[in-house]
């Protein structure tokens, strides 16, 4: 299934996605970016079970504290592949497992594909959908994803200074701005989705409406994997309901 | 829980000998990861046999610049205070932090009673971080990677078809309800419905052009109307604490 790496035009289709987003060297970066956590996470234990016996940390704790967050990301864990497994069909494999499994998050990733999409004059997953588009949308979440942590490598350091003054240069505008922006955006891209067909207003507002029963029933109920698998159900409703929309 | 506050270093050399190995070893497997992470869609872009010009990338680049550059440096100052330094180089690298990460980190702090923003609490939610990136990994290998790409390649067209068109409006009514219901800002979700709606149903059809920009012209419209009338409205801290 792997041709050679050589630069052999990628497909002839424009608009087969998956030739090209599942070309050989994606998979290769995959694998470099799982790699690049493994080695982390090994760096770090043994950093922790060092330092653990100056902090009054026994091995037990090291131990509890491991199982305890093994065991409480399973549930997030799979709810995160649900949603990511339902992005197959439009992004492929290793563009959803950096971009959506791990760096960043669907709502972020999606947006940014979809604004890099329309500044292509095309939409995500219709006819517009061309190998170019993809590859932008790519790029563009990619270099999101590495402001993110071009943030971090520079906030970091100053934030253990001790330097909280960067944290409260101004209060309100820190409760304000963030959270209007954030809501901006979701609310600006949710609307974009309306007018292209009926099914797309029914995908939306059943997806919209799924999501609010979690998060009602998760705060009713005191179920907070309600919270956690909202997104992966709503996505799930969503596509069904457009299947049989489709389909009747 | 306020700051985790490391001020004065006054912390045994064990301590201190954390710090220099997380953040030295943080900030060169991050640059790594970013460095990687990006190396993939470089490639397809210049050596993909696609037509692709640089301005392309910049115009892209700048649409979502405009949107969403402002959390790009806010939430890595909202987590730091629950994550401390060597979790921050963790927690951007493995990504959802607030639906995994996070509920990770505070169970595990919880578990052996460390207290918020201890030395003890500071470490347990390292380690727990590494506990949630070994399953993370390990599912998405295998439900991702493995079983999802044979899902996709017995699924019948027709599926694949209508999960591609339409899956972009499914994610986005959940994210939307999420984004509204965990910011609790019920006067800027109306500004930022009523601007988004003006954009999208008024502006557009008659400036079809200004698609490009329409997110970034709805993001600076609703930041400015919940500034300039954010009144006695006081907002929760921002974001992320789902709680």
């Amino acid at each position: 299934m792997h041709q050679p790496l050589a630069l052999q035009p990628l497909a002839n289709d424009p608009t087969n996605i998956m030739a090209v987003a599942n070309n050989p060297v994606l998979w290769i970066c995959v694998a470099g970016v799982f790699g690049v956590i493994i080695i982390q996470s090994v760096i770090f234990m043994k950093a922790a079970r060092r330092a653990a016996p100056s902090v009054d940390m026994s091995t037990q704790d090291i131990k509890t504290s491991f199982r305890s967050g093994a065991v409480s990301a399973i549930g997030p864990s799979l709810a995160v592949c649900l949603v990511a497994i339902a992005l197959l069909g439009l992004f492929g494999a290793p563009a959803v497992l950096v971009r959506i499994g791990l760096i960043g998050s669907a709502a972020y990733e999606v947006s940014a594909a979809s604004v890099s999409a329309g500044t292509m004059g095309a939409k995500l997953g219709d006819a517009s959908y061309t190998q170019s588009v993809f590859a932008v949308a790519f790029f563009v979440m990619s270099i999101g994803g590495a402001m993110w942590m071009l943030a971090t490598l520079i906030l970091t350091p100053l934030l253990r200074k001790g330097d909280a003054k960067i944290r409260s240069v101004n209060p309100a505008a820190m409760a304000i701005v963030p959270a209007a922006a954030l809501i901006g955006a979701f609310s600006c891209l949710g609307l974009t989705e309306l007018p292209k067909s009926g099914t797309h207003v029914l995908s939306f507002v059943v997806s919209a409406a799924v999501m609010g029963i979690c998060l009602l029933l998760a705060k009713r109920l005191g179920r907070s994997w309600l919270r956690e698998w909202g997104l992966g159900f709503s996505i799930v409703f969503g596509l069904v309901a457009a299947y049989f929309a489709v389909g009747a | 829980m306020s700051s985790i506050t490391s001020a004065p270093t006054s912390s045994s050399t064990g301590m201190a000998d954390f710090n220099r190995t997380t953040s030295r070893w943080g900030q060169i497997t991050m640059i790594a990861g970013l460095l990687i992470s990006l190396a993939g869609p470089l490639y397809l872009v210049f050596f993909g046999g696609l037509d692709i010009g640089a301005a392309q990338l910049w115009i892209a680049f700048a649409a979502v610049a405009a949107t969403f550059g402002i959390i790009w440096i806010v939430e890595p100052l909202t987590y730091y205070p629950v994550l401390g330094p060597a979790g921050m180089y963790q927690a951007f690298m493995i990504g959802n932090i607030s639906s995994k990460l996070l509920p990770a980190a505070l169970i595990a702090q919880t578990n052996i009673g460390a207290k918020a923003g201890s030395k003890r609490a500071e470490l347990a939610a390292v380690v727990a971080i590494c506990g949630a990136a070994v399953v993370h990994l390990f599912s998405l290998a295998l439900f991702v990677g493995l079983l999802g790409t044979w899902l996709i390649s017995v699924i019948p067209p027709s599926v694949l078809l209508v999960t591609r068109l339409y899956v972009l409006p499914a994610v986005l009514g959940a994210v939307l309800v999420q984004a509204i219901v965990s910011m609790k800002q019920p006067r800027t979700t109306v500004f930022a419905l009523l601007v988004s709606a003006v954009v999208v149903f008024v502006v557009l059809p008659l400036v079809p052009s200004l698609a490009m920009v329409s997110t970034a012209i709805a993001v600076l419209g609703t930041i400015m109307l919940a500034w300039f009338f954010r009144g006695a409205q006081s907002p929760a801290a921002p974001a992320i604490r789902e709680e």
